[in-house]
């Protein structure tokens, strides 16, 4: 395994650092000690010094991190666990040594298109067929149409009532999202990217329902050096610039949004989602908001570590029900699912696409 | 140990804990087997494996914790308790392998009791966790050590932590009501119902700063606090360290500011002028008083009349509230001293009639013996009768030697010098950070024949000495 330069200096920061041991959202829900930035900092380190193999051990620990970002946003000094956490995934990668659980996925990739291996449910696939021919794309990526399509049906629902010209690609190329976050970006991650910006750029305008791949193609396509024609944006963004224009009539509800991560610190946006709420509603916040949100679930460690993700979402529950909040509302299919799951008596879960249309 | 023998006890832990929660791998008990420990952190460094715990058990209450120590007793296995492993004195480090207990499962939040002004928490809870549990009811722990998001409850109560507003707070030992705890035999127990009673000695106090061996605290209830109407900071610079004593005891017979921190010239000139950007030369010391707004304002003015008297110069709330903000940042790595420095903290602390000339002693012993070294030094935790110093040597690591059991007998000489200084002036073994493996040794040299009591206490609870051993002397 061999690690870039930046990868060591960050790695030997982190290793003897528990500063960000509070935020790490696995840590929090397993109570391990090895769900830590500097566990897993301290065993990269000593295989860097020869003292122990990249051994399976290490390689799934590696893997039991969300890339949330939250140990990055907490630490003062610009230490930067996700980036060699990533690196570490790669490395296995190219060292031919990835779990089992990650060979699945990439297997599904390269057969099915998708990380899930899953098809396209009928009642999404009868909701995209009849749409038109348009500029703007409403990309949906592979958590929403095969893990959460009841959240892409509504999300298209809305699109129509908010009465917007836009098209749904049945047979949608994948973001290469999930090959990012399982290695990183290899050839074949880069490769995946390439198709889908080629698709992509054939419309003036990308309007992404999943933050998570909003992220890659707003980020990570850059770093690649792979170019998108066409403006995108977030779903959250769409409907927050959508409904300023509209006259809608303020409910009575009271929203408590679950910042994703992913919309708050990778994309860096976390008031479309309140701009959204505050116009057809009153917003009430969590303790961890915006930067400092908490995880609430991953789709893609849901298929090796369902107990934890499920664990997760849990917890994120208990600082809602803190907060005394009434309902509330994700912009994450991901976290839609995981939330669900695990939704407790007495407080309300909602999408933003639910939210919105129990107020149009 | 032979393999059949491991699995025996392997699967018994197991069936006490629950197969996910008990491991055998390889990552476990390696973050198991670094702490914050200098020498732990060194031995890594130069890619040497830390003795390691055999099994990393992971209960989720008193009752898995009870089981898992009848376990170790009858097959007398070592016991090795951690919290989260921000401890600087190798406590949690498992020298003698055997089984490591990892409290953080234990971190249920029961109860933020508005009436009781107190929190129920498991003692694995990391104590920022109730911060933010406390924050949400409008309230605040008021423990705010540069661990908070990275220490359990129980790692502080086990080797008596404190935060830096602890003049008006006092340390965790003042922050508890009761806890849960589990003795080495296994037996679950409650000490009283509340703190200060004359129903016999203080059974919380004999837990406080055990370290673990003397049993396995689970369960604490700590005291939260109204959150201050008003919170006003105010910087001084005193000439010299004798009359920044000589205010800072006699403010304190008027009243009690929250923080109170003084630093010499050595710490004001580095630490002080790089992170709150101080550049004179002197004596820093920031002040923060707290509380209702009128007797914060009362406060102040009484603050600076007696701060006047001193001569020190009125820097006013800038640089306070600059330190404030930034009270971790001091400990970030790039901002800390780190590997390959060679470096440690030998707070200790004593009575106003001591402790100016505990620190002139240090400073010269280290600088004497070890004229590699640096000595910087602040004083941070202040009472009514004397205040503590937090005082470090840094070796930079071009001076360190290269051959790690050389950098290991460097350390250790170091670390002899200082405190035997401190002890032979006056004052103690560790002022609040714990003694651990590193300074167990030295426990002996401070108590001599009181030692007694403390080894008496740890032979009745611990006949088989399985609990953290060569932790605290004992």
């Amino acid at each position: 395994m061999q690690f870039t330069q930046k990868s060591k200096e960050h790695i030997d920061s982190c290793r003897f650092c528990w500063m960000c041991h509070h935020v790490c959202p696995i840590g929090n829900a397993t109570g391990l000690e090895r769900n830590t930035a500097r566990a897993r900092a301290l065993g990269l380190s000593l295989v860097m010094r020869d003292a122990i193999d990249y051994s399976d051990d290490i390689i799934n620990n590696v893997y039991e991190c969300s890339l949330c970002g939250g140990c990055m946003t907490d630490c003062v000094t610009g230490w930067d666990p996700v980036m060699f956490t990533k690196e570490a995934r790669l490395g296995a990668a190219l060292d031919g040594k990835l779990p089992d659980y990650v060979m699945t996925m990439i297997t599904n990739m390269q057969k099915k298109g998708n990380i899930y291996g899953a098809r396209l449910g009928k009642a999404l696939s009868e909701k995209i067929k009849p749409l038109k021919k348009s500029d703007t794309l409403f990309f949906l990526g592979a958590d929403a149409r095969y893990k959460a399509p009841k959240c892409a049906v509504e999300a298209i629902d809305l699109l129509k009532k908010l009465g917007v010209s836009f098209t749904v690609l049945e047979n949608e190329p994948d973001s290469s999202y999930g090959m990012d976050f399982l290695v990183s970006a290899s050839a074949e991650t880069k490769e995946i990217a390439e198709k889908c910006a080629k698709v992509l750029s054939g419309y003036k305008t990308v309007i992404f329902y999943d933050p998570a791949d909003a992220k890659i193609v707003k980020r990570e396509y850059k770093e690649w050096g792979i170019k998108v024609k066409a403006d995108v944006m977030t779903f959250a963004e769409f409907l927050a610039k959508t409904l300023k224009k509209q006259k809608v009539k303020k409910s009575k509800f009271v929203f408590t949004p679950q910042d994703s991560a992913i919309s708050a610190r990778d994309l860096e946006e976390t008031e479309a989602i309140r701009t959204v709420l505050t116009k057809i509603g009153t917003v009430s916040e969590m303790l961890l908001n915006r930067n400092y949100t908490m995880l609430a679930g991953n789709l893609i460690m849901n298929e090796y570590m369902g107990d934890v993700m499920k664990k997760i979402a849990k917890n994120r529950w208990i600082n809602a029900q803190n907060a005394d909040a009434k309902i509330l509302v994700t912009e994450s299919p991901a976290e839609y699912v995981m939330l669900s799951k695990t939704k407790p008596a007495g407080i309300e879960l909602l999408s933003l696409e639910e939210a919105v249309l129990k107020c149009l | 140990m032979t393999d059949f023998l491991f699995d025996v006890i392997a699967t018994e832990l197991e069936d006490a804990v629950g197969r996910e929660n008990c491991s055998t791998r390889t990552i476990d008990k390696l973050t198991h087997s670094v702490d914050y420990f200098w020498l732990s952190r060194m031995w890594a460094d130069r890619g040497l494996r830390m003795p390691e715990g055999d099994f990393v058990v992971a209960p989720k209450d008193a009752k898995e914790v009870s089981a898992v120590l009848k376990i170790a007793n009858y097959y007398k296995i070592p016991v090795t308790t951690w919290g989260a492993g921000g401890g600087t004195q190798g406590g949690a480090i498992p020298v003698c392998g055997g089984i490591v207990l990892d409290t953080k499962r234990m971190n249920k939040i029961y109860d933020v009791n508005e009436k009781g002004m107190y929190i129920e928490c498991g003692t694995g809870a990391i104590y920022k966790h109730i911060e933010w549990a406390a924050n949400e009811k409008g309230y605040a722990t008021m423990h705010y050590p540069s661990s908070l998001t990275c220490s359990t409850v129980g790692g502080f109560l086990a080797h008596r932590g404190i935060g830096v507003s602890s003049t008006k707070y006092g340390k965790i030992d003042d922050m508890v009501l009761q806890m849960e705890v589990v003795l080495p035999n296994g037996d679950i127990i409650e000490t009283s119902p509340a703190p200060k009673h004359a129903a016999g000695p203080d059974l919380n106090q004999i837990f406080i700063g055990s370290e673990g061996t003397l049993g396995v605290m689970t369960k604490a209830q700590m005291r939260i606090y109204e959150q201050p109407e008003s919170r006003q900071f105010r910087g001084f610079l005193f000439h010299n360290m004798t009359d920044a004593f000589n205010a800072g005891r006699e403010l304190l017979q008027k009243f009690k500011p929250s923080v109170m921190r003084l630093y010499d010239e050595a710490e004001t000139a580095s630490l002080i002028k790089k992170i709150v950007g101080v550049e004179k030369k002197g004596a820093f010391m920031n002040i923060a008083i707290e509380g209702v707004a009128e007797m914060v304002e009362l406060e102040k003015k009484i603050l600076l009349e007696t701060f006047g008297k001193y001569g020190a110069e009125d820097l006013g709330s800038e640089y306070g509230e600059k330190w404030w903000k930034e009270k971790i940042t001091f400990f970030y790595p790039g901002h800390m001293m780190d590997i390959p420095q060679c470096f440690g903290t030998m707070d200790t602390i004593a009575p106003y009639d001591k402790i100016e000339n505990i620190y002139w002693e240090m400073k010269k012993a280290i600088e004497t013996n070890f004229p590699q070294a640096k000595f910087i030094a602040h004083f941070s935790h202040w009472y009514e009768w004397g205040c503590m110093i937090y005082d470090r040597f840094i070796v930079d690591g071009d001076k360190v030697p290269q051959d790690p059991h050389e950098a290991f007998r460097l350390h250790q000489e170091i670390w002899n010098c200082g405190v035997r200084t401190a002890l032979a002036n006056g004052g103690v073994v560790n002022d609040h950070h714990g003694v651990g493996i590193k300074l167990g040794r030295l426990m002996k040299e401070q108590y001599g024949p009181a030692m007694q009591v403390f080894t008496g206490i740890k032979k009745q609870l611990d006949p088989n000495g399985i609990m953290n051993p060569f932790k605290l002397g004992l």
